[in-house]
C-alpha cells in the first residue's frame, strides 16, 4: 500500500495491475485453479496419503455435493443458451454433424473402456464407463484454441462434441446411477414440485436469482440426494426456468463479456474456488501397481474417443452430412486428439458414480491422466501441418463463408 | 488383547508336500469352540486352487470347521456361464462342498457385481452382510464401493452388535506389505474409524496375493490372505510385519475359543506358516499354542 501523494512504486502501476487482471482472467477463464488443485493433491497423496485423504474426506461432502451444483449450474447454462438463437446448437441441421461426432465419441471411448475391463477381469470398474464419456468442455477449448487459433471452425465443432458427448454422460448418471433406488418415487415427486415453483416464479416474471435457487433448488438438491442421485447436479433441472439471454457461445473472455448472464455473473469467481478445493480433495491419488482402472480411462479417451469420432464421421458423410468449409481430415484428426481430455469432468464423473475408495482411486488417476492429450494434439497438429502450425498460419476469415458448418460465430 | 505367534518360514519355497495326517496341526480343536478358514484370490480353476481345496480339505479331518469366509476375488476370469462357476469353485472345492461347509463370501474387483446372487456364497443378493456363530460375529463388508449407506451399516451393525468377538472380511487392505497393491488408504481413513470405535477384533481382507500378518494396529489385528489361488506375488516386510509368506498359495484356519483366537496358516504343500493365538484376555497363549 502507498501513501496519498507517493509516487506509484512497480507493484502498483498500472502496468502492474494490468498484469495481474490479466492474470486472474486466464486463471479464470481457462479453469485453472483445478488443475492446479489437483496437481497439489496428487503430489500430496503419495508423500502423506493418509492426511491427505483425512482431508479431503473432511470437505468431499461440501464441496462434491454443495459447492458442484453450482459449478454444474454454469454449465448447464452455457449448454441452454448454445441451444438458443445464436448459439453453436441452435441450428441443428448445421450441428448434427458434431451431434453424430458425439455419439461416436462417447461410443468408442466406452467400448474401448468396457472392452480393456473385461478382457482384464476387472468387472466392478465397469460400471464406472461415464467417465470415459467425459470430455472437459473448458480444456479441449483452450487446447483447440492454442492449436487452431482464430479459425472458429474446429472450434466450434470440438465445443459442440464435447457439450453433447457430457450431456450424455450426465443424463446416464442420472438415470442409471441412483444407489436409493426405493426413494425414487418420493424424489420425483419433490423434483416436480420444485420445477413447478421454477416455472411459478418464472411466469411471475420473477427477476431474484436466490428465491429460485433458495426454493427450486433446495428442493431439488433434497431429491437428488434423497434418491442417491449426485446432488449436484441439482440444478440441472432447474436452470431453464431462470432468466436467460440469447447469445453466442464460447468460452473465450470477449464472448462472456458480450453477453454477461445473471448465473454466471454471480458465481462466476465463487466457482472458481469450488474449482480449487474440487481439484484438492478428488484429484489426489496413490499411484500403485498397475492400475487398470487409470489405464482404461487414459487407453478410452486417447485411442477409443479419437476412433469413435472419426468413424462416425465418416460414417455421417456416408450418409449425407457435409463436412464444415475448410474442415479436412487432418483438422478432424487433431480435433478429435484435443477432445479426448476428460480431467474436470472425468474427475466429476467418476466421484459422481464410484464412491470414495480404491477403485476411485484408479479411475481419478485415469482422469487427471487425460490431460496429455494437449501433448497428443499439438504433435498431432504440428505432424500433419494443421493450424498454426500450416504452412500459410490460418486466419479469422479462413472458415467464411460457413454453410453446413458448426462453427462457434461471435 | 495380544498376538503372540511362532511362525516357520525356513520351508518356504520347498516343493515339500505333506500328506493329511502329516500337517503340523497346531490348533486346540477344543468341543463347542468356533472353526472356519478363510481364504482368498482364487478360482482361477488351475491345478493351484485343486491343491489348496484339497489341504484345506485334508486340514478340516484334523480341525473340522463348518465354514469358509472368502475375502474376495472368488473367480477370475469367464465368469459369465453356470459352467464357469462349476469349473473354477464347485470342482475345486466339491471335498468341502460335500462335506456340508458353507461359504460366505466378500466379493472383489475381480468378481462380478452380480455373483452375489450366487447361491453356494450364501450373500442373498446383498453387497455386505453380516452373521453370527455362537459368540463370533462377522461383518462381510464390499471394499469394492464402500458407499454412504455401507458406512451408515457398518458402523449401526458394530454398534448393535452384543457377540464377544467381532470380526470383518473384505477384499481390499487397510495395512499390507504387497508389493503389487499395498494399503488402500482412502478406505483405511473410511473405515478404520468405525472398526476402532466398535471394538473390532481382526479383520481379514485379500487383494494382494501373498499371506501377511501385521502387529496390531490400533487395537486390530490384520491379516492378508490373498494367496489363495491365483498367481503369488511379492510382499516387502516393513516394520509392522509379524509374519509374511510369498512363496506359495495358502489359507488360513481359525479357531475361536472363549476369548481365544487361535489361527494356523497352511501352504499347498502342507507346510505351517504361520500360527498364533490372539487373546481378550491379555495373557500368553494357554498351552503355549506353537
Amino acid at each position: 500500500m502507498t501513501h496519498h501523494g507517493a509516487p506509484p512504486t512497480a507493484v502498483d502501476s498500472p502496468r502492474h495491475r494490468g498484469r495481474v487482471r490479466a492474470t486472474v482472467t486466464i486463471v479464470v477463464d481457462s479453469f485453472l485453479l483445478l488443475p492446479i488443485g489437483a496437481l497439489v493433491a496428487l503430489v500430496w497423496a503419495n508423500t502423506a496419503g493418509v492426511s491427505y485423504f483425512r482431508f479431503a474426506h473432511g470437505l468431499r461432502f461440501i464441496v462434491n455435493d454443495i459447492g458442484m451444483v453450482f459449478f454444474v449450474g454454469l454449465v448447464t447454462e452455457e449448454a441452454l443458451e448454445a441451444l438458443m438463437p445464436g448459439g453453436v446448437l441452435h441450428r441443428w441441421r448445421r450441428t448434427l454433424l458434431p451431434i453424430v461426432a458425439a455419439v461416436g465419441s462417447v461410443l468408442g471411448a466406452t467400448s474401448i473402456y468396457v472392452l480393456y475391463l473385461r478382457e482384464r477381469s476387472e468387472f466392478m470398474l465397469v460400471e464406472g464407463w461415464p467417465v470415459a464419456a467425459a470430455q472437459d468442455v473448458a480444456l479441449a477449448y483452450f487446447i483447440a484454441k492454442a492449436i487452431f487459433l482464430e479459425r472458429r471452425g474446429p472450434v466450434g465443432f470440438l465445443l459442440v462434441m464435447a457439450i453433447v458427448s457430457d450431456a450424455i454422460a450426465i443424463a446416464s448418471i442420472a438415470l442409471w446411477h441412483p444407489s436409493n433406488p426405493e426413494m425414487l418415487p418420493v424424489a420425483v415427486g419433490l423434483m416436480a414440485v420444485a420445477i413447478f415453483v421454477a416455472a411459478a416464479l418464472r411466469a411471475a416474471r420473477v427477476d431474484r436469482l436466490w428465491l429460485y435457487l433458495v426454493t427450486s433448488g433446495t428442493l431439488s438438491w433434497i431429491a437428488c440426494y434423497w434418491s442417491g442421485i449426485q446432488p449436484a447436479l441439482a440444478l440441472v433441472p432447474i436452470v431453464p426456468f431462470l432468466p436467460h439471454r440469447s447469445r453466442h457461445v464460447g468460452l473465450s473472455a470477449e464472448a462472456q463479456r458480450a453477453t454477461p448472464r445473471r448465473f454466471e455473473h454471480v458465481f462466476k469467481y465463487a466457482v472458481q474456488v469450488v474449482l480449487l478445493f474440487y481439484g484438492l480433495v478428488n484429484g489426489g491419488a496413490v499411484i500403485a501397481g498397475e492400475m487398470p482402472g487409470a489405464w482404461a480411462v487414459l487407453l478410452a479417451a486417447l485411442v477409443g474417443r479419437p476412433a469413435g469420432i472419426l468413424t462416425a464421421i465418416g460414417l455421417g458423410i456416408a450418409a449425407g452430412l457435409r463436412l464444415p468449409v475448410r474442415l479436412h481430415w487432418r483438422e478432424l484428426i487433431v480435433v478429435s486428439l484435443a477432445a479426448s481430455a476428460g480431467f474436470t469432468f472425468a474427475l466429476f464423473f467418476a466421484a459422481s458414480v464410484i464412491p470414495a475408495g480404491p477403485l476411485l482411486n484408479e479411475l481419478k488417476l485415469g482422469a487427471v491422466s487425460t490431460a496429455v492429450s494437449a501433448v497428443l494434439a499439438f504433435a498431432a497438429a504440428r505432424l500433419l501441418r494443421v493450424g498454426r502450425f500450416a504452412r500459410k498460419p490460418p486466419g479469422p476469415g479462413d472458415d467464411r463463408p460457413v454453410p453446413n458448418s458448426a462453427t462457434a460465430p461471435a | 488383547m495380544r498376538s503372540l505367534g511362532r511362525w516357520s518360514v525356513a520351508l518356504a519355497g520347498l516343493a515339500v508336500v505333506s500328506t493329511a495326517s502329516a500337517i503340523d496341526f497346531a490348533l486346540p480343536n477344543r468341543n463347542g469352540s468356533v472353526k472356519f478358514a478363510v481364504i482368498g484370490d482364487f478360482g482361477s480353476g488351475e491345478s493351484s486352487d485343486h491343491e489348496v481345496a484339497a489341504q484345506m480339505a485334508a486340514f478340516r479331518a484334523r480341525l473340522p470347521f463348518e465354514f469358509v469366509i472368502t475375502t474376495g476375488d472368488n473367480i477370475i476370469g469367464s465368469q459369465d456361464d453356470p459352467a464357469d462357476f462349476a469349473e473354477k469353485f464347485e470342482r475345486p472345492f466339491q471335498t468341502l462342498l460335500g462335506a456340508g461347509v458353507r461359504f460366505y463370501a466378500a466379493l472383489g474387483n475381480h468378481d462380478k457385481p452380480s455373483n452375489r446372487s450366487y447361491g453356494p456364497w450364501h450373500m442373498d443378493g446383498r453387497r455386505y452382510y453380516t452373521f453370527a456363530v455362537h459368540n463370533v460375529r462377522f461383518f462381510a463388508l464390499d471394499s469394492n464401493r464402500p458407499d454412504r449407506a455401507e458406512l451408515a451399516w457398518v458402523d449401526e451393525a458394530l454398534r448393535s452388535s452384543k457377540e464377544e468377538w467381532k470380526i470383518c472380511y473384505f477384499h481390499h487392505p487397510l495395512y499390507s506389505d504387497g508389493v503389487k497393491h499395498g494399503p488402500s488408504l482412502e478406505l483405511r481413513v473410511l473405515l478404520e474409524p468405525i472398526l476402532v470405535r466398535h471394538g473390532v477384533d481382526v479383520v481379514f481382507s485379500g487383494h494382494d496375493h501373498v499371506y501377511h500378518r501385521l502387529t496390531p494396529q490400533q487395537g486390530i489385528s490384520y491379516f492378508v490372505t490373498g494367496a489363495g489361488g491365483q498367481d503369488v506375488r511379492s510382499l516387502r516386510r516393513s516394520a509392522a510385519t509379524v509374519a509374511s509368506f510369498d512363496r506359495d498359495h495358502t489359507f488360513t484356519a481359525v479357531e475361536i475359543a472363549g476369548a481365544d483366537l487361535f489361527f494356523q496358516t497352511v501352504s499347498r504343500s502342507g507346510i505351517t506358516v504361520d500360527t498364533g493365538v490372539i487373546s481378550k484376555r491379555g495373557q500368553g497363549p494357554p498351552g503355549g499354542g506353537r
